[in-house]
């Protein structure tokens, strides 16, 4: 029986780069990462907000992102209880959004003794995109109104002089859709609100221009942006721990497309690959 | 046939109860979790073998799940608070007009009132319009000055060098997108070809980091399939 190479080609790749990332998930290496500037300048940011002011945790993104998005909001969110400064989760794109901040920030706030309400409050989740954010800035309370509870946002301590955009002292938006532009316009380029950004690995490049132009304050560029935050904070968390893996599925990747082009090359001298060229008799 | 049909029935009741009781008293909760997330990942990665009927029940649960938790979270955390109590509870009788703004999408089904569905998109093309002017002068204005980079006696000197190979790029891709003109003279021939090269490279950075995004995704669910679902799995 002859093998089906073109059915079976792609199916063995699969295969190969799964292996290649369990071996690195199950085999304990310690990776050490190079702190890139942009990541090197949000940490800095977090930690130069001032006691006045709150910090509000952009959680613009859902379950599909959870690799990159979760342990990037899980290393903010660590910085923000570690250091006692304030914070406020809150979405407008994805619906699930704030609850998975809810989720971590309760997980990891025990350690630290924070508590819900008087160091950290969760905004919940709200409609209508740049008119909304517009709205906000000019106005906290009346366009929040509520927390996730059902509760109004001005009763908790932690909102205790938070009206305005002006009162923000970092914005931080986690996501993999492009809502960083609305930030932009409608925040930074008003009220000179800073702006932090951690994006999944394919808006990365789109965010460079805004970082050049010192829109926006750093970046945390996908898995790796996490896994360089988590070494600043000094501690080994998901983002850490699967850098192996992920350097080891790059290392295949690259592999693969050498030989891939190799065979192609063979192929295109022999005259079996589209681009041979074609000889007449 | 009808002997089947009760005890599928008893059995599904049975097994459902169980389900409920096993989660609302919290004793099998996180296993059960645990699990479920597992046969849901498998059924999703099916697809790499071929199409087939599981990926397709699969994919359609979480459509609906996603759709379903959006509904309810709009609906509970932007409706209720921010317009029905307002609106019935505290008296801000102007807030009917939302609900009149909201209801004139809903004409364009209707032949007679379509027209009112073209008010309310006008009304919210000129708000996004507006807003995009905002928009250009806050967002993009800043971008254009920050292209303007002093090309030396900058410190340290990689700083220059970044500069230099901004500058060049930025006039090679530019002068690649002017179509106005045939690009017959050699200078912008030359310059429109560099620029045509620089961008493939910006593409390849692009694409690069596409891969290392989708491959966080996959390293994600196989440590959970790896470390948390087979650990139970081990237990059991």
């Amino acid at each position: 029986m002859k093998l089906d190479w073109q059915f079976w080609s792609r199916r063995l790749i699969w295969l190969a780069l799964a292996i290649a990332t369990a071996v690195f998930l199950l085999v304990k290496v310690h990776a050490r990462m190079y702190v890139s500037r942009p990541a090197l300048d949000l940490y800095r940011a977090v930690e130069a907000v001032p006691p006045d002011k709150i910090i509000v945790i952009s959680c613009n993104w859902e379950m599909g992102t959870y690799g990159e998005n979760g342990p990037q909001t899980e290393a903010l969110i660590r910085q923000c209880l570690k250091l006692g400064k304030r914070f406020a989760i809150f979405g407008w794109t994805w619906p699930p959004g704030p609850m998975l901040g809810q989720q971590i920030a309760e997980r990891l706030q025990r350690p630290y003794h924070r508590r819900y309400g008087r160091d950290w409050v969760n905004w919940g989740f709200n409609t209508g995109g740049s008119p909304m954010i517009r709205g906000w800035a000019k106005n906290i309370p009346g366009t929040i109104k509520e927390d996730i509870f059902h509760k109004p946002i001005m009763s908790y301590p932690v909102m205790k002089g938070v009206n305005t955009a002006r009162d923000v002292g970092l914005i931080i938006d986690i996501t993999p859709s492009n809502t960083l532009i609305t930030w932009i316009e409608f925040v930074y380029g008003i009220y000179r609100t800073p702006i932090g950004y951690a994006c999944t690995g394919v808006m990365a490049p789109e965010a460079f221009p805004y970082y050049d132009a010192h829109q926006i304050v750093g970046v945390l560029k996908g898995l790796a942006g996490a896994a360089e935050y988590e070494q600043l904070l000094g501690y080994r968390g998901d983002a850490l721990k699967r850098m192996p893996a992920q350097s080891s599925a790059h290392a295949l990747i690259i592999a693969l497309i050498v030989l891939g082009n190799v065979i192609y090359l063979r192929a295109r001298r022999r005259g079996q690959a589209p681009g041979a060229r074609l000889t007449t008799t | 046939m009808r002997s089947v049909a009760p005890r599928l029935v008893i059995w599904l009741g049975a097994f459902a109860l169980a389900a409920y009781l096993g989660i609302r008293f919290h004793v099998f909760a996180p296993t059960l979790g645990i699990w479920l997330a597992a046969i849901a990942t498998l059924a999703i990665y099916s697809i790499l073998y071929r199409e087939n009927v599981v990926f397709r029940l699969f994919e359609h649960i979480f459509i609906g799940l996603a759709a379903g938790y959006s509904l309810y979270t709009v609906v509970v955390q932007v409706l209720i608070p921010k317009w029905f109590t307002p609106l019935f509870k505290e008296g801000c009788w102007y807030w009917i007009f939302a609900f009149l703004v909201g209801t004139m999408f809903y004409s364009v089904y209707s032949k007679r009132w379509s027209w009112m569905n073209r008010v309310a998109v006008g009304f919210f093309m000129g708000l996004s319009a507006g807003l995009g002017i905002v928009g250009f002068v806050t967002g993009l204005a800043p971008q254009l000055m920050a292209s303007f980079k002093p090309l030396w006696a900058q410190r340290p000197p990689y700083v220059e060098f970044n500069n230099v190979v901004f500058f060049i790029t930025l006039v090679t891709v530019m002068s690649y997108f002017f179509f106005s003109f045939e690009q017959r003279h050699p200078a912008v021939r030359g310059s429109a070809r560099l620029g045509r090269w620089l961008l493939m490279i910006a593409f390849g950075a692009i694409f690069g980091n596409t891969v290392m995004a989708r491959m966080s995704l996959l390293i994600d669910r196989l440590q959970f399939l790896l470390l948390q679902w087979l650990q139970v799995f081990g237990k059991g």
